[in-house]
């Protein structure tokens, strides 16, 4: 797998090329700012980016900026953005973009190495991903809205993990259940909700947004 | 590194710093011209329409009729010394701060009509308004004259040349060609005292105008006193926020550093005697360490959220509503993007404000609302809770109060007797 990483601080580039490496990915470009990721996306049409919201010269949403940039120019470009805070208002941005093949997650997460590559994964295979705190901030907005009042608390804890773009097998390890109960919740949500049922975890994702964003 | 400082550069800073002393000592004697016989105009044209309106609003008030018209000329000159005080800050290059006392917010038409005749500021435009017109007299003479008297000096040899007899110039007979000639010398001397004099009688009706409509000697007094409490109150505020950060710090990033960097250091010794026990330790140190980016971030994100400069408030206020553990509707609805000050100040009450209702109100739904209306940014926070909020024990009430104010702001608390806390922050963003 071919990789960009976009990173001004040296120590996490590295650090993170490493991690990838490691876990036989290829680091085909490492730049240091926002004009350069769009160039290297560009020429080298990688597989993944990973992309640090925060970059010279302005230090302030240039990583995301220049990865809505590449992406308009070489469209469906999969981008994971690490931020050290995640906005949900970032996150909706991001996926305005086209929601397949984009991650949001916390650069806290990279020291959970092994759920971090399989991030990396997801996203380059054009999945989408979520950190749980982008979720919980959708989640925690509708509450006022009453609409998630229909579903039972099991329910809820459910569509928050399907938002962070979980697949039932893996809701069912972390919940501690057989995946038929898991089938059976996402089942009813969809019921609930009045969602199109589907199987594809990022088509699911997507469905879960857009009720959690409307 | 620092670049030393030329001796061109030096003469540059010292030239606009004396231009910006000119600019408003002295007005440049064209504009101070035009703006002297522009007073006159002006002046007239209100001495006409206040006489009228107000003579017939007096007239009239007898059979009520003329209170409407009476009320609506003094709206008419309130707005004309608007205009005016633009007048002469646009010749002076210094703002003329408008001296009225603020309105209350929610009154009704009457009551802001009746804020209005009882302000002495309204009184006093209306002063200058009318004696603009026989202050424009003098001045069209005094500019009529300063042009005309050099311009008369300089081309008598003309008028003698084209064969014009003996003439009197106030006290002096020209009767020679020689004497008019002598006359070309007069008026070139008088030029510059004559532009000096131009510019003299602007300054001085810009004296006079700063002194109508600006604000009076009590007004400044009242406004330093002010600015003198919320400096020191922000300092101390400034003060007690960079305590909090270092115990923060403190307390929990460096503890658990300390803790980590102990549990690898065990790790390090027992890697050769007892793997087991070091891969143990290292996973408690992975624990600790994501404990520590927790902290750290909420930490970094109170001292200033990054969503907030790059995104605005609304952005920064929907995530905060969204982490609250009572849920919060958020309705913001502002056009623009407003100075960082105001905004930061804006976010901070809301946080403050909405951690209170979570500690103390025992609510079950809260609302923040923020709306820019008449040059106010307006912040409510409301919630359901049990009330009986105490303004002056809580220190977050208090500590937002100072914020508030030093923006020139205010922050009022109402409590309904059937519940609730209702907290408003209102902040001046005049553009």
């Amino acid at each position: 797998m071919r990789v960009v990483i976009a990173e001004d601080s040296v120590l996490l580039r590295e650090g993170i090329a490493r991690l990838m490496t490691d876990a036989g990915m290829e680091i085909v470009a490492r730049v240091a700012d926002g004009p350069g990721l769009v160039a290297a996306i560009e020429e080298h049409r990688p597989d993944v980016s990973i992309v640090d919201v925060r970059m010279p010269p302005s230090f302030r949403d240039e990583g995301l900026r220049a990865a809505l940039e590449a992406r308009r120019r070489v469209p469906g470009s999969p981008v994971l953005i690490l931020s050290q805070y995640v906005e949900e208002r970032y996150a909706s941005e991001l996926i305005e973009s086209g929601a397949e093949g984009v991650g949001y997650l916390l650069k806290d997460r990279i020291a959970d190495v092994g759920d971090f590559i399989a991030a990396v994964r997801q996203v380059a295979s054009g999945g989408t991903v979520l950190d749980p705190e982008v979720v919980a901030q959708l989640v925690a907005r509708r509450r006022r809205g009453d609409r998630l009042d229909v579903l039972t608390d099991r329910e809820r804890e459910v569509l928050a993990l399907m938002a962070e773009g979980r697949s039932n097998t893996a809701i069912a390890e972390r919940l501690y259940v057989s995946e038929g109960t898991v089938e059976k919740h996402v089942t009813n949500i969809f019921g609930k909700l009045g969602l199109p049922a589907t199987e594809a975890v990022h088509r699911r994702v997507l469905a879960v947004l857009a009720y959690l964003r409307e | 590194m620092s670049t030393p400082i030329t001796a061109a550069d030096a003469l540059q800073i010292g030239r606009k710093a004396l231009s910006g002393i000119d600019r408003h000592l002295v007005p440049h004697p064209a504009r101070a011209a035009l703006y002297l016989l522009a007073n006159f105009g002006i002046g007239l044209g209100w001495f006409i329409v206040l006489v009228t309106l107000l003579a017939t609003g007096i007239s009239l008030a007898i059979t009520l009729t003329g209170i409407p018209i009476l009320v609506a000329t003094l709206y008419l000159w309130v707005a004309g010394a608007r205009w005016e005080r633009k007048r002469i800050a646009s010749l002076s290059g210094q703002p003329v701060p408008a001296p009225y006392r603020p309105l209350e917010e929610d009154g009704s038409f009457f009551s802001r009509a009746y804020q209005r005749v009882t302000d002495p500021a309204v009184w006093r435009d209306l002063a200058y308004l009318i004696s603009l017109m026989p202050l424009g007299i003098v001045e069209l003479v005094i500019v009529l004259t300063a042009i005309s008297l050099p311009i008369t000096f300089i081309t008598l040899p003309t008028y003698f040349w084209i064969g014009g007899g003996p003439e009197l110039l106030g006290v002096w007979h020209v009767n020679t060609f020689p004497e008019a000639t002598f006359g070309v010398l007069v008026g070139a001397v008088l030029i510059l005292p004559m532009l000096l004099l131009i510019s003299g009688t602007a300054r001085a009706h810009i004296a006079f105008g700063r002194w109508l409509l600006g604000p009076s000697q009590e007004q400044l007094e009242e406004r330093v006193e002010v600015l003198t409490r919320t400096r020191s109150s922000i300092l101390e505020a400034m003060l007690a926020e960079r305590r909090r950060i270092e115990r923060d710090l403190h307390d929990g990033a460096q503890q658990r550093l300390v803790a980590l960097a102990m549990d690898l250091g065990m790790a390090k010794e027992k890697l050769k005697t007892d793997p087991e026990e070091a891969g143990r330790l290292v996973s408690a140190a992975h624990e600790e360490a994501k404990r520590v980016l927790t902290e750290l971030r909420e930490l970094v994100r109170g001292i200033h959220p990054a969503v907030l400069t790059d995104r605005g408030l609304d952005a920064a206020i929907s995530a905060v509503a969204g982490r609250s553990p009572v849920p919060v509707t958020v309705d913001v609805q502002l056009k623009r993007r407003l100075p960082e000050a105001i905004e930061a100040t804006a976010y901070f009450v809301v946080v403050e404000a909405l951690a209170n209702v979570a500690k103390h109100s025992q609510a079950t739904q809260a609302q923040v609302r923020i709306v820019e209306n008449a040059g106010w940014l307006v912040i409510d926070i409301v919630d359901n809770g049990k009330g009986g909020v105490d303004p002056r024990a809580g220190t977050g009430l208090t500590g937002l109060g100072e914020r508030v104010a030093a923006l020139d702001g205010r922050l009022t608390i109402a409590q309904p007797p059937e519940g609730g806390t209702w907290l408003r922050a209102e902040i001046p963003c005049e553009s």
